[in-house]
C-alpha cells in the first residue's frame, strides 16, 4: 500500500524534457530521498506532484485518489504539504499568527478565527521548538528558526504526505541534527515524506530509500548504500570511477615563495539570514590550474560571484596584491578576472559572431581577427555556426560559445563554473581537450568549479573541496583520491 | 505590550472621531465641504489599499470602479423613477459586476499586466462616457435630479459616517483570517496555494469588496455634488490621486489611505491661494514622501512602535 | 481615392512621430526595466522650450529646436537621477514593490513637470513654426511639406538608431544589456554607464519627438498625460522592451486612429486602439513581439 504514487510523470518545457517518465511510490511512515544535481528535474518532479506545474503525461495518486492536474490548493486539501526551500513568512505577523494562517480553512465567510486555532498553533510551535519565540516577528528570528516555521506551517495542515525541498540547506551541523530528529518523527506518525536534495550524503542518515535522477530520468532507486555504489550515480557525480588512474601528474612546479595572483582571504557571504560561505580562503598562482570541487549547493557559484563582484562579502579578495573591495563587476572583468558562469549568460538573440565580438570589443581590429581565428581552431563548430543566433545552439555549443566569449576578453584568470553541467560525454571530451590546450599553450590561469570530480582531477594542479560553504580539504589529485574521494558522495 | 498599544491606538481613534464629529459646531461650511470630499476620497483610497496592500494586486484603475458606481447611480437616477437610495445600491452593484467582469480574466495575468488591464479599463470607460455624451453628459457632466441633502452639516455627517463604517469594515476584514490569507496570497501565491488556499477566490473577493466600497462611495459622492463628471470620478488624474493617497498614508494599513486622502485634499485646498502651483507643490511633497518615507505616514509610525 | 491617399499620408506622419516617441520609451524599459510615466512631460518640455526660444528669444527655428531637444535630454537625466535612481538604490523599498514605486513616482514627476510648465508658460497650446515651408502634392493630396519632412526625419533617426545599435560598440552593448544585463557586466561593461547612455539617448529621441510634434499639431502642458498614454499603449501592444514591436505597433495605432478619425468621428479616434489593446493583452499578454 502506498500513500503517494507517481506513474510515468513527464514534463517538457519547449524542447527540453525536464522530467521523463518518472515513477515512484512512498508508503506510510517511509522517507524517500529524491536526489540529483542541478537541472536533473527533481524540483520539477516536486512541482508536478504538488500541482504547481501540470504534467504532460503520467499520473499522481494520493491515497488512491487520482490528483493529476488538480490545482495546488485542492491537492493541499487532499493531504499533501510542501516545505519550500526559501521561507517567506508574513513579516507583520508573529510566528504564532503565521502558524495560525496555515490552520485557517479556505473560506471567505470565516471572519473570526476558531478559538481552538490558537491553542493548536501553540502546540505546533512547541513541537518544532518555536514555543519561546512564538510572539516574535519573523524578522527577528535566526535562519534555522525560519526553517522551523516553514515546517510548522506544513505540519499544521496535518498532511498525509510531506514534500521537503533541501531540508538542510544553510543549516549548521547541530541544527541539521535537530531538524533530522524532527523529520524522523513523521515516520512514527505514519506520514510519507519525500526529501529533495542534491546528493545522498545530506539525507543518508534519514531516508529509507533513495531515488536518483539525472537529466529528467530516474537512474537508480534503492537503499542509500545501494544507490551510492551504483555505477551510473557515481559517474554522474564523480564523472567516472575514481579508481581508474586518469590522473595526469603534470603538476607544474610553482614556486612556493611566489606571490599569489589571486588570494581569497576568509570571505563569508550571507543571503538574508542563510550563510552561503563561511570564511573561505584559497590562493591561485600565475599559470596554475586550480579546481574547486563540491556538490551543487556547496557554495561554488556564490564563491565565484563574490570574486566577480556580484555579491557583497566579508573578508578580502586580493588580485595581484590589490584588494578588490568596492570594484564593480565590470571593473573586475576588465582587470583580468573573467568568469564563464554556470548559467552561461549568453545574448540569446544575437549571433555567435556578435556574442564573441562583444567579448573582444576592447581589442584592436587586427588582434580581434587573430583571436577569432585562434578560437575557431579551438572550437571549430563555433566557426561553422558564426551566423546562427546563440539561442538556437545546442547545450554543448552554447557552453563552447560561453567559454569562447570569455576567452575573447583575453583574461589573465579564467573562472569556469560547472562547464560540464548537463553535457553529453562527447562534448565533455571536447571541452576537456580545449582546457588542456589552454593549460599548455596559453598563460591563462584557470579556476574550475566542478561537481564532476573526474573531470576536475584530470586537469588540476591543485584541488579544494568545498562543503556547506567551507573549504574542508585541499591538496593535489592523487591526494584527493586517497583522502577525500570516499567522503565526497 | 500589545494590549497597551491596542488601547493606545484605540484612544487616539476615539479622540480623532470625536474631533471630526464636533467639527461642524465650529468649522465653516467651506472647511466642512472640503472635508466631505476628503472623506469620500478616503474610502476610495482604503478600498484601493485592500487590493494592493493585502492581495498584492496593483489596480491602476480605481476610477473604473468608482466611475461605474457614480455613473451607474447617476444615470439610473436621471432616467428611471427609482428612489435615490436604490440608485446608490444599484451603482455599487454595477461597480461589483463591472469589477468582476474585469477581474475574472485579468487575474490570470502575471506580472504588470493586471495593472495594465485596469489602466486600459479606465481609458475605455472615459471614451464611452465622452462618446455617449447624449446620455452621460460627456465632458460637461451629468446633473442628477436628487441630492443627499442641501445642508452642509448633514452632508458632512453622511460622509463621515460612511467613511467610518467603510473604514471599520475594511479594517476588520484586513485583520480577519481573510486578511491573513490575502496577505499570504499577495506575498507568495504559490506558497499560499500549497497551504490549501484557493487564491483566485480570495483575490476575487477582495476585488469585489474593493469594487463595492469604491462604487458606493462614487455613487454617494455624486449625490452630494449633484453632478457626475469625468473630472471628479473617472479621470486618470483622480486615479493617481487615490494611489498617492494610499501610498502616502501607508500601504497595508487601510486607515492610512483615509489619512493620506484627507492630507492630499486639505493640502490642495490650503494651497489654493498660490493658484496654479498648488498641484505642483502637492505632487512634490508626495514624491518626497515616496522617496524618503516609503512606508508612508502610518507605516513609519507603526514601524517605529514595533521597534524595527 | 484622395481620401485613401490622405489617410495614408496622415497615418504615415502620425505613426512616424509615435514610433519616435515610443522607441525611447521601450529601450528604457528593455535595459533598465523602467516604465517612465513622465514620458509625455519630457516631450512637452522639449516642445515648449523650442517654442519659447523661437517666439520669445528670437532664435531661428533650427537653433530653437536644437535647444528644445537639449532640454529633452536634460529632463531625461533629471528623471533618472532625481526619481528613478534613488528608488532603485533604496534599501527601504522592498524589491518586489520597486515597480509600483517607480510608476507612481514618475507619474508624480510628470504632474510636477506639467504644472511647472503651465505655471511658467501657461496652459495655452503652442506651436513651433514649420521646419520646412510650402505644400507638396502627394498623389493629389495637398500636404504641408513639413509633415513629409517629419516623416523623413523620424525615419532617418530610426535608421540611425538601428545603425548605432547594430554596428557600434556601445550600441551593441546596449542591445546586449537589454537581452542580458548580467552578461554585459561579465564582459567588463559598466551597467551604470550603459544606463547613462540609454537615458541620454531616450532624452534625445523624446526631445526630437516633442519638437517635431510642436511643428506639426502643437503642444500644451495638458497633453502630458495623453502623450504618455499613447506611448504606453504602443509599447504594450508591441511587447514591452521590443524595438521592432514598438515600431510596428506605432504604425498600427497611428493608422487605426487616422482611419477612425476620417471614416467616423474624430472623437472616436482612440477607441479601436484601446479595444485592440484589450484583446492583445488577454490573448497575448506579452504583446506582439514580446519575449516572455
Amino acid at each position: 500500500m502506498s500513500l503517494l504514487k507517481a506513474e510515468g510523470l513527464s514534463k517538457r518545457f519547449g524542447g527540453l524534457v525536464a522530467v521523463d517518465k518518472v515513477s515512484f511510490s512512498i508508503r506510510p511512515g517511509e522517507i524517500l530521498g529524491l536526489i540529483g544535481p542541478n537541472g536533473s528535474g527533481k524540483s520539477t518532479t516536486m512541482s508536478l506532484v504538488m500541482g504547481i506545474v501540470r504534467p504532460d503525461s503520467g499520473k499522481v495518486l494520493l491515497d488512491d485518489v487520482d490528483i493529476t492536474g488538480w490545482a495546488p490548493h485542492r491537492i493541499a486539501k487532499q493531504g499533501l504539504s510542501i516545505v519550500f526551500q526559501h521561507s517567506r513568512p508574513l513579516h507583520r505577523q508573529t510566528v504564532l499568527e503565521n502558524i495560525m494562517l496555515a490552520l485557517l480553512p479556505d473560506s471567505l465567510v470565516r471572519l473570526i478565527a476558531d478559538p481552538q486555532v490558537e491553542a493548536k498553533a501553540r502546540d505546533i510551535a512547541a513541537r518544532v521548538g518555536l514555543a519561546e519565540v512564538a510572539n516574535q516577528l519573523p524578522d527577528t528570528l535566526p535562519f534555522a528558526d525560519l526553517r522551523r516555521l516553514e515546517l510548522a506551517k506544513a505540519i499544521a495542515r496535518d498532511p498525509k504526505v510531506l514534500l521537503i525541498d533541501e531540508p538542510f540547506a544553510g543549516l549548521t551541523a547541530p541544527e541539521m541534527h535537530a531538524f533530522s530528529d524532527l523529520i524522523a518523527t513523521f515516520r512514527s506518525e505514519g506520514r510519507a515524506v519525500m526529501l529533495v536534495d542534491h546528493n545522498v550524503k545530506g539525507v543518508r542518515a534519514l531516508v529509507d530509500r533513495v531515488l536518483a535522477m539525472y537529466v529528467g530520468q530516474k537512474i537508480a532507486e534503492g537503499d542509500p548504500d545501494e544507490v551510492m555504489s551504483n555505477a551510473k550515480v557515481r559517474s554522474v557525480y564523480l564523472g567516472g570511477s575514481l579508481d581508474e588512474p586518469v590522473i595526469k601528474t603534470t603538476a607544474m612546479a610553482v614556486a612556493e615563495s611566489a606571490k599569489p595572483l589571486l588570494s581569497v582571504q576568509a570571505i563569508s557571504v550571507h543571503y538574508g539570514k542563510a550563510q552561503a560561505l563561511d570564511k573561505v580562503g584559497f590562493e591561485v598562482h600565475e599559470g596554475e590550474f586550480v579546481s574547486i570541487v563540491g556538490l551543487n549547493g556547496a557554495g561554488k557559484t556564490t564563491l565565484f560571484n563574490a570574486i566577480s563582484g556580484f555579491v557583497p562579502y566579508g573578508g578580502d579578495i586580493a588580485w595581484d596584491g590589490r584588494s578588490q573591495h568596492g570594484r564593480t563587476p565590470g571593473a573586475i572583468a576588465r582587470g583580468g578576472i573573467v568568469q564563464c558562469p554556470e548559467s552561461r549568460e549568453l545574448f540569446g538573440d544575437m549571433t555567435v559572431a556578435e556574442n564573441l565580438g562583444l567579448g573582444g570589443q576592447r581589442l584592436p581590429k587586427a588582434e580581434l581577427e587573430r583571436e577569432l581565428a585562434w578560437l575557431f581552431e579551438l572550437f571549430p563548430v563555433l566557426g561553422e555556426r558564426r551566423k546562427q543566433t546563440a539561442r538556437t545552439l545546442s547545450g554543448g555549443e552554447q557552453q563552447m560559445l560561453a567559454i569562447g566569449r570569455a576567452l575573447m576578453m583575453k583574461p589573465r584568470l579564467l573562472i569556469l563554473d560547472e562547464p560540464t553541467l548537463g553535457l553529453a560525454p562527447v562534448v565533455l571530451d571536447h571541452i576537456s581537450q580545449a582546457l588542456e590546450v589552454l593549460r599548455k599553450e596559453t598563460k591563462i590561469t584557470l579556476v574550475l568549479g566542478e561537481q564532476n570530480v573526474t573531470f576536475a582531477l584530470k586537469h588540476s594542479d591543485r584541488i579544494y573541496l568545498l562543503e556547506h560553504g567551507q573549504i574542508v580539504w585541499q591538496g593535489d589529485a592523487p591526494g584527493f583520491i586517497r583522502e577525500a574521494g570516499e567522503r565526497y558522495l | 505590550m500589545s494590549k497597551f498599544l491596542r488601547s493606545y491606538r484605540f484612544w487616539i481613534t476615539v479622540v480623532a472621531i470625536a474631533f471630526m464629529a464636533i467639527l461642524p459646531i465650529k468649522a465653516s461650511g467651506y472647511i466642512l465641504g472640503v472635508l466631505t470630499m476628503a472623506y469620500y476620497f478616503g474610502v476610495f483610497a482604503m478600498s484601493w489599499d485592500l487590493l494592493f496592500g493585502y492581495a498584492g494586486e496593483v489596480n491602476f484603475g480605481p476610477t473604473f470602479l468608482i466611475g461605474l458606481g457614480a455613473y451607474g447611480a447617476g444615470m439610473l437616477n436621471s432616467y428611471t423613477p427609482l428612489p435615490m437610495w436604490l440608485c446608490v445600491i444599484a451603482g455599487a452593484a454595477i461597480a461589483v459586476v463591472g469589477g468582476v467582469a474585469l477581474a475574472l480574466p485579468a487575474l490570470r495575468l502575471r506580472g504588470p499586466y493586471f495593472g495594465l488591464m485596469t489602466l486600459v479599463a479606465v481609458l475605455l470607460l472615459l471614451q464611452f462616457i465622452v462618446i455617449f455624451a447624449g446620455s452621460t453628459g460627456g465632458e460637461i457632466g451629468l446633473a442628477v435630479p436628487d441630492v443627499l441633502s442641501i445642508s452642509t452639516d448633514a452632508n458632512y455627517y453622511y460622509a463621515l459616517v460612511f467613511m467610518l463604517i467603510s473604514g471599520g469594515i475594511l479594517f476588520a476584514v484586513s485583520r480577519s483570517p481573510l486578511g491573513l490569507i490575502l496577505q499570504a496570497t499577495g506575498q507568495d501565491p504559490i506558497a499560499a496555494q500549497a497551504m490549501g488556499f484557493n487564491i483566485t477566490k480570495h483575490k476575487l473577493f477582495a476585488f469585489c469588496l474593493s469594487a463595492f466600497f469604491s462604487g458606493l462611495a462614487g455613487a454617494l459622492m455624486i449625490f452630494y455634488l449633484g453632478t457626475a463628471s469625468v473630472n471628479t470620478v473617472v479621470d486618470l488624474a483622480v486615479a493617481i490621486q487615490i494611489i498617492i493617497a494610499a501610498v502616502l498614508g501607508g500601504r497595508r494599513t487601510i486607515i492610512g489611505g483615509a489619512l493620506g486622502a484627507i492630507f492630499l485634499i486639505v493640502a490642495g485646498e490650503l494651497l489654493r491661494p498660490i493658484g496654479e502651483l498648488s498641484n505642483f507643490v502637492v505632487a512634490t511633497v508626495a514624491l518626497l514622501v515616496l522617496l524618503f518615507v516609503p512606508d508612508g505616514f502610518l507605516g513609519a509610525v507603526l514601524k517605529r512602535r514595533a521597534g524595527l | 481615392m484622395t481620401l485613401v491617399m490622405q489617410i495614408l499620408v496622415d497615418g504615415f506622419v502620425i505613426s512616424s512621430l509615435y514610433a519616435l516617441g515610443a522607441i525611447g520609451f521601450t529601450i528604457i524599459f528593455g535595459v533598465s526595466g523602467v516604465l517612465n510615466l513622465a514620458h509625455g512631460g519630457i516631450l512637452v518640455v522639449a516642445a515648449m522650450v523650442a517654442w519659447y526660444m523661437g517666439a520669445n528669444l528670437g532664435l531661428g527655428v533650427y537653433p530653437a529646436c536644437l535647444v528644445g531637444i537639449l532640454a529633452g535630454i536634460v529632463m531625461a537625466y533629471l528623471t533618472y537621477y532625481l526619481v528613478v535612481s534613488p528608488i532603485e538604490r533604496s534599501r527601504r523599498i522592498p524589491a518586489e514593490e520597486k515597480e509600483i514605486f517607480i510608476l507612481t513616482a514618475t507619474l508624480l514627476w510628470g504632474i510636477m513637470i506639467q504644472e511647472m510648465l503651465a505655471y511658467i508658460f501657461s496652459s495655452n497650446p503652442i506651436s513651433v513654426p514649420r521646419l520646412v515651408p510650402g505644400i507638396t502634392n502627394v498623389f493629389g493630396v495637398h500636404t504641408p511639406t513639413n509633415e513629409l519632412a517629419i516623416g523623413v526625419v523620424s525615419w532617418l533617426v530610426i535608421l540611425g538608431l538601428w545603425f548605432f545599435v547594430n554596428k557600434t560598440r556601445f550600441g551593441k552593448a546596449i542591445l546586449a544589456a537589454s537581452i542580458n544585463p548580467r552578461g554585459v557586466s561579465l564582459l567588463g561593461f559598466e551597467l551604470s554607464s550603459i544606463h547613462r547612455l540609454v537615458w541620454g539617448l531616450y532624452g534625445l529621441l523624446a526631445g526630437l519627438a516633442g519638437v517635431l510634434l510642436a511643428t506639426f499639431i502643437g503642444a500644451s502642458p495638458t497633453n502630458v498625460g495623453d502623450l504618455t498614454a499613447s506611448a504606453f499603449i504602443i509599447v504594450i501592444l508591441g511587447g514591452l522592451g521590443s524595438v521592432p514591436g514598438s515600431l510596428l505597433a506605432a504604425y498600427i495605432i497611428g493608422f487605426i486612429e487616422t482611419l477612425t478619425a476620417y471614416l467616423s468621428d474624430p472623437s472616436y479616434r482612440t477607441l479601436p486602439a484601446l479595444f485592440m489593446l484589450i484583446i492583445v493583452i488577454y490573448l497575448r499578454p506579452q504583446g506582439l513581439f514580446g519575449r516572455r
